[in-house]
């Protein structure tokens, strides 16, 4: 019986193995799922671009390895725009003769560029973290699918978390907002206005030019001002220099709340132990402990298939880049689900508006596009480095909706006069 | 009005000021020579920037061991650009060899990104960023060592023009064709001060880098250093210095009072002021040569 047994299993296994190579192969031979990336690899995204293509094509190849997307593989082009408009123009209008109806730019300039012809063509265009804040309005940016929380909605979040730590009220409390006098930094300043209103804090701006190397002048201003909270729109070697003024000008790390933008190599560059009280808002889990990059490390990088350095898996960049095309994957999933084959940008648009408390591999808060809403909620945490690691200081928050929506509404109302 | 808040406005202006003649010196040397701004100096700061922490990072040397020896690979880097790119200009248009130092700008920020990648690092100096107060006025220590470091190199060229081989380069740059005559070898000293830009290049690449970690973005100091060179005007390292002085005083105490009016954007306004009046008014800058006219 014993070697009849051991046969069976053996046959078994043979079976299993069998079958997932079959389903592995057919969806490398069936049409595959495209999605057209252009990137700033060469100019001022290259903070962020070098460790979120490695995420996608990671999670894009741990799919394929599982059968792809009902039966199809998933492909990705990638290509450079260096953050210029005219190039990502062509790199959408190259891409799109290819036959690939699913975009993602992942440059702000260059997303508002190819808006028009992305709504025009009625493709998709993947929009998460950057471009327009109003486009999480569905009525209006039909097309377009900024998943996450837009900057207005992390702005929003970060002064709910002064409230909280200023026991529920911010009367009398001062905060300092100190930003990158260029768009990106000037864009969560009528957000904050309202709330200044609203919830009666003192606001102070402080604002300090490109690239960003000198901000003595704004932290002489800061110092004087004496905030009880700093909220921080900078990038990259940004917040080093802020970290630098921040102790000359004798102000506890502790008060500093970064935007998102800024990763473990800002920290190493400010100094783990200098950095100890720093916050950030997140719009993703960091770090490795979450299932889906434990299984891209034991399937790929493991066994030495990764798509690039391993120490980037460290960087919460790479975790953002599997957050978003995690909810990309899921959509183009429901979008087969639900309209079957062969996928189209129709069917794509019905796949993102049917993610329901999508939590994308458990990356994201919980995420529910309608047809209204195309951000999903918005939800971002604060979480505070303690030296070693980032601890989370909050639940997820999605805090003031009503004004951040008012200002939604306000701006794509004056993108359809446009 | 308060003046302490206006005298370390000030103070701290003068002194990054003098971190943006620091990159303008390297400027004006090209320029004393070939009579064309290096748009490729910004390019070479982050060069000899990211040379150094090839040294000390990727081989392990000791930083104060790494900077000596980047000075002088990056000596010979500005002598090669010279010989091998300039030279065969000689005698062309101003704006072909302007072209020239573009295309090298483009060239060594897209290779240096090929070979170092877009992530920044960071250049550990060991300076204190600890509060340090002159009496009341609260001073950033780096920006003094920037600024100590930009006056030794004021008056070591000071020295340097004043020796045999300074005189030669300072013919060269009074008349090629005269220094030619007598026997003076233009290629060589051309050469020479494009080599001892480099060197320039790599000191501020290394102040810069402490500040502001290492990456692209220290090719950008090229705009704000040019500013500073023209003001002072093209030729003239003493202008360079006190032309980095008056830019940062002006725009670091403009800005703090300024931006709460105009809601932000004051300072670059200032500069772009300034450097427009400069050119509007006095073409040759502050100490700039009388001879030097708007093309």
């Amino acid at each position: 019986m014993l070697p009849i047994r051991k046969y069976a299993k053996g046959l078994a296994a043979g079976a299993v193995l069998g079958i997932a190579a079959l389903s592995s192969s057919m969806a490398q031979a069936a049409d595959p799922i495209k999605f057209g990336m252009c990137y700033d690899l060469s100019k001022s995204y290259t903070f962020i671009t070098p460790q979120i293509v490695q995420a996608v094509r990671d999670l894009a190849e741990l799919t394929n390895m599982k059968g792809g997307i009902d039966g199809h593989p998933i492909e990705l082009i990638v290509q450079d725009h260096g953050n210029e408009p005219q190039r990502g123009i062509e790199c959408y209008e190259k891409l799109k003769r290819e036959g690939v109806f699913i975009f993602d730019m992942l440059s702000t300039p260059v997303s508002i560029a190819v808006l028009p012809r992305i709504m025009s063509d009625k493709n998709i265009l993947l929009q998460s973290l950057v471009g327009r804040g109003d486009a999480i309005d569905g009525s209006v940016f039909s097309q377009i699918f900024p998943v996450g929380p837009t900057y207005w909605g992390q702005i929003a979040n970060d002064i709910e978390y002064v409230r909280q730590t200023h026991n529920g009220s911010l009367k009398g409390v001062k905060i300092a907002f100190v930003y990158v006098d260029y768009p990106f930094g000037q864009e969560p300043i009528e957000i904050l206005k309202t709330l200044a209103a609203k919830e009666g804090f003192e606001l102070g701006l402080f604002p300090y030019p490109l690239p960003g190397s000198d901000q003595s002048s704004a932290w002489t201003q800061i110092r004087k001002f004496q905030p009880d909270a700093i909220v921080s729109w900078s990038l990259a070697k940004m917040h080093v220099v802020a970290s630098r003024e921040m102790k000359r000008n004798g102000i506890p790390m502790d008060k500093y709340i970064s935007v998102n933008w800024l990763n473990e190599i800002d920290i190493t560059n400010i100094g783990p132990a200098e950095a100890k009280g720093l916050k950030r808002g997140t719009n993703v889990a960091g770090g490795q402990d979450v299932p889906i990059v434990k299984e891209i490390i034991a399937e790929l990088y493991d066994k030495g298939k990764g798509n690039g350095d391993r120490a980037k898996l460290n960087d919460v960049y790479y975790n953002t880049g599997l957050a978003i095309y995690s909810v990309a994957f899921e959509a183009a999933r429901l979008a087969v689900e639900k309209g079957g084959w062969p996928l189209n940008a129709e069917k794509m648009k019905v796949g993102f508006e049917s993610l329901k408390n999508y939590d994308a591999n458990g990356l994201f808060a919980p995420v529910t596009v309608t047809a209204e809403d195309h951000g999903g909620g918005g939800k971002t945490r604060i979480e505070m480095w303690d030296g070693e690691k980032w601890v989370p200081q909050t639940d997820w928050i999605g805090a003031y909706n009503d004004v951040v929506w008012e200002v939604v509404k306000k701006s794509s109302k004056s993108f359809k006069t446009e | 009005m308060d003046w302490i808040f206006l005298a370390e406005l000030s103070v701290n202006g003068a002194l990054t000021g003098l971190l943006y003649s620091l990159f303008a010196i390297g400027l004006v040397l090209v320029y004393k020579s070939s009579s064309v701004p290096n748009l490729a100096q910004g390019a070479l700061t982050m060069l000899g920037a990211y040379v150094v922490l090839a040294f000390s990072i990727q081989l392990g040397v000791p930083l104060w061991l790494a900077i000596p020896v980047a000075i002088v690979i990056m000596f010979f880097v500005g002598l090669g650009i010279e010989k091998v790119a300039l030279r065969r200009l000689a005698g062309r248009p101003i704006v072909m060899i302007l072209m020239m130092t573009l295309g090298l700008d483009i060239f060594i920020r897209g290779s240096t990104l090929a070979v170092w990648g877009g992530t920044s690092r960071p250049m550990e100096l060991g300076v204190s960023y600890d509060p340090f107060f002159a009496g009341p006025l609260l001073l950033s220590r780096i920006n003094m060592v920037g600024a100590a470091v930009s006056v030794a190199l004021f008056v070591a060229f000071i020295f340097f023009f004043r020796s045999r081989l300074g005189i030669r380069l300072r013919a060269i740059s009074d008349d090629y064709m005269a220094s030619w005559s007598v026997g003076i070898s233009v290629e060589r000293g051309v050469g020479l001060s494009w080599a001892l830009a480099s060197v320039v290049a790599v000191i501020t690449g290394v102040i810069w880098g402490e500040i502001q970690s290492v990456d692209q973005s220290l090719s950008l100091l090229l705009l704000k250093g040019l500013t500073v060179a023209v003001l002072g005007g093209l030729d003239s390292i003493l202008g360079a210095v006190l032309a980095g002085i008056l830019l940062g005083i002006v725009e670091n105490v403009g800005s703090a009072y300024l931006d709460p009016i105009v809601g932000g954007g004051s300072r670059d306004l200032l500069v772009a002021i300034v450097l427009i009046l400069t050119v509007m008014v006095r073409p040759h800058g502050l100490f700039g040569r009388h001879d030097i006219e708007r093309v």
